[in-house]
């Protein structure tokens, strides 16, 4: 039996069924987003359903390269990240316009400079949990 | 507009770490001297409007029931109102759209939340949890980490400095020691304030408000109750609200909450008035960002020099427009569902003239900014005397 594998550090929601697609592709190195039928409104992270209120939607695959927006160093973390701590929570702009927020890894805060080319790489945490990140490109 | 609403009672709990009381018990020590204030009323409240944002800190689900019951109030229609740190507010527009309508004439609006009894890394999870639990959670997203993320962008995007940051931190400290109900009731170096411990960089330990216990209520009711009621009323002149995207990623601007600037647009438009007519605002100031953030949404200076307006000392008593002079967030405490209640509290005193040494001279109109999460809810209340 196949362990279904769950989304990020830490979760407390099920997995649906558009989540379990996305983490499929995201082991394959592919970053998915979905894309409304009926406005053409992108989304990613993907969901199930449009704000528009369609259902219908079809995948698109993203670009894995972007920009550095915003970045913090968290050293004060939430109970249920302690051993995670201290991480860089950075927002990226991805080359196609949608922004996605993960942890930047392989840079010093000396390195760090907003504006700078970041690349989205799969993250595998543990052997049932993955995320998306980003390293310096 | 059917009636104008005014303001007749006004109580405050002490915020601090209460360990001595309960919620229902705070709740009482903000409701005892509101009643006592709009004439001792409590037979004529028609409805009860409560304000608690979380169960988890409470440790009492649906805790509108056990508040309401104990400051005796059972028998009159009461419910919960919950917007993150924004409750208290949603909860004065709640009462108020109730007596605006007609359904009542005098309602009691109680905003109360206790929170010391979990602990810091605790706090945090829960608050943590208020954000977007599917895509943003999972990184260990936390409110100051967000707050922090807007501060880089800002310091970034308009110079905004380390030390301005800090200066919103020794003024709200400056006039929380002269607040009786503040949490931290003490004066602070800048020194001090830049040199803390770092929490999300860029934000350090006195860049955020503390975790607190406490409680806050109104009286409010229609113009004719409420001259009957309190000689000097103070009215609710304009009440506006709007709300954000759930996740950072999706929001238009790092470096400006878009509710707020939509609540205060409408609000100043509601009581045609101008940001130039205010004479004394509370803003949100859960970190010390937020309250530079806040001066450029709310209009009191361009967009970009919310470090400048504070370093020239414009936002004390005696500059352009004073700010959080009851300590804000900051220094008062933000129990999350009292907070937005006891901006209406303090408002309320200092345009009756009843604010002692934090007094503004002559505070005619004044504003209130609060807002829930990051954005995802924001309401920007005018009053005038």
């Amino acid at each position: 039996m196949t362990v279904k594998v769950k989304f990020g550090y830490v979760s407390v929601l099920p997995e649906t069924e558009v989540v379990t697609k996305f983490v499929e592709e995201l082991k394959n190195n592919r970053l998915t987003g979905t894309r409304c039928k009926k406005c053409g409104k992108k989304h990613l992270p993907p969901r199930a359903h449009c704000t528009c209120g369609s259902g219908e939607i079809e995948w698109f695959e993203a670009p894995k390269q972007g920009k550095l927006l915003t970045y913090t160093i968290v050293v004060s973390p939430p109970e249920s990240m302690t051993k995670q701590a201290p991480y860089i929570i950075a927002l990226a702009e991805l080359d196609e316009g949608s922004r996605l927020l993960a942890h930047i890894t392989d840079v010093t805060q000396k390195n760090l400079k907003l504006g700078m080319r970041l690349q989205v790489v799969p993250r595998q945490i543990d052997a049932d949990r993955i995320a998306y990140g980003f390293k310096p490109l | 507009m059917n009636t104008r609403v005014g303001i007749v009672g006004i109580g405050h709990a002490r915020f601090g770490k209460r360990t001595d009381a309960t919620i229902r018990e705070l709740a009482h020590e903000a409701v005892a001297p509101a009643l006592e204030d709009a004439g001792n009323c409590a037979d004529e409240i028609d409805a009860v409007v409560v304000g608690v944002a979380s169960d988890e800190f409470a440790a009492q689900a649906s805790s509108a029931a056990v508040i309401n019951d104990y400051v005796g109030m059972a028998g009159k229609p009461v419910f919960r109102v919950e917007a993150a740190c924004a409750t208290g507010s949603a909860a004065v527009r709640t009462g108020w759209a109730l007596v605006e309508s007609g359904l009542a004439q005098v309602v009691l609006v109680i905003g109360a939340e206790t929170m010391t009894p979990v602990g810091s890394a605790r706090a945090q999870e829960l608050m943590a949890r208020a954000g977007d639990t599917r895509w943003e959670y999972p990184f260990g997203v936390t409110f100051p980490s967000s707050y922090a993320l807007m501060a880089t962008a800002h310091m970034h995007e308009y110079g905004t400095t380390r030390e301005q940051l800090s200066m919103v931190s020794v003024k709200n400290h400056k006039y929380g020691a002269l607040n009786p109900h503040a949490h931290l009731q003490k004066e602070v170096t800048l020194e001090e304030s830049m040199k803390s411990p770092i929490i999300c960089h860029p934000l350090n330990l006195y860049d955020c408000c503390p975790i607190s216990d406490g409680a806050a209520a109104i009286v409010m009711a229609n113009e004719e109750k409420a001259r009957k009621l309190n000689d000097t009323p103070v009215w609710l002149t304009a009440l506006d609200a709007a709300s954000g995207e759930m996740m950072m990623s999706e929001r238009p601007d790092l470096t400006s909450i878009k509710a707020s600037r939509t609540a205060a647009e409408q609000a100043y438009k509601t009581a045609n008035i101008t940001p130039n007519d205010i004479d004394v605002a509370l803003v949100h100031d859960c970190f010390t960002i937020a309250e530079i953030i806040a001066y450029e949404d709310m209009g009191f200076c361009k967009k970009g020099e919310g470090g400048k307006l504070v370093q020239e000392g414009q936002t004390q008593i005696g500059g352009k427009i004073p700010v959080n002079i009851d300590g804000g967030l900051k220094a008062k405490g933000h129990p999350l569902g009292a907070t937005g209640v006891s901006m209406a509290v303090e408002i309320a005193r200092q345009l009756r003239g009843e604010a002692g040494p934090r007094q503004v001279n002559n505070a005619e109109i004044g504003l209130s900014h609060n807002v829930g999460e990051t954005g995802q809810y924001c309401f920007v209340h005018i009053y005038t005397r």
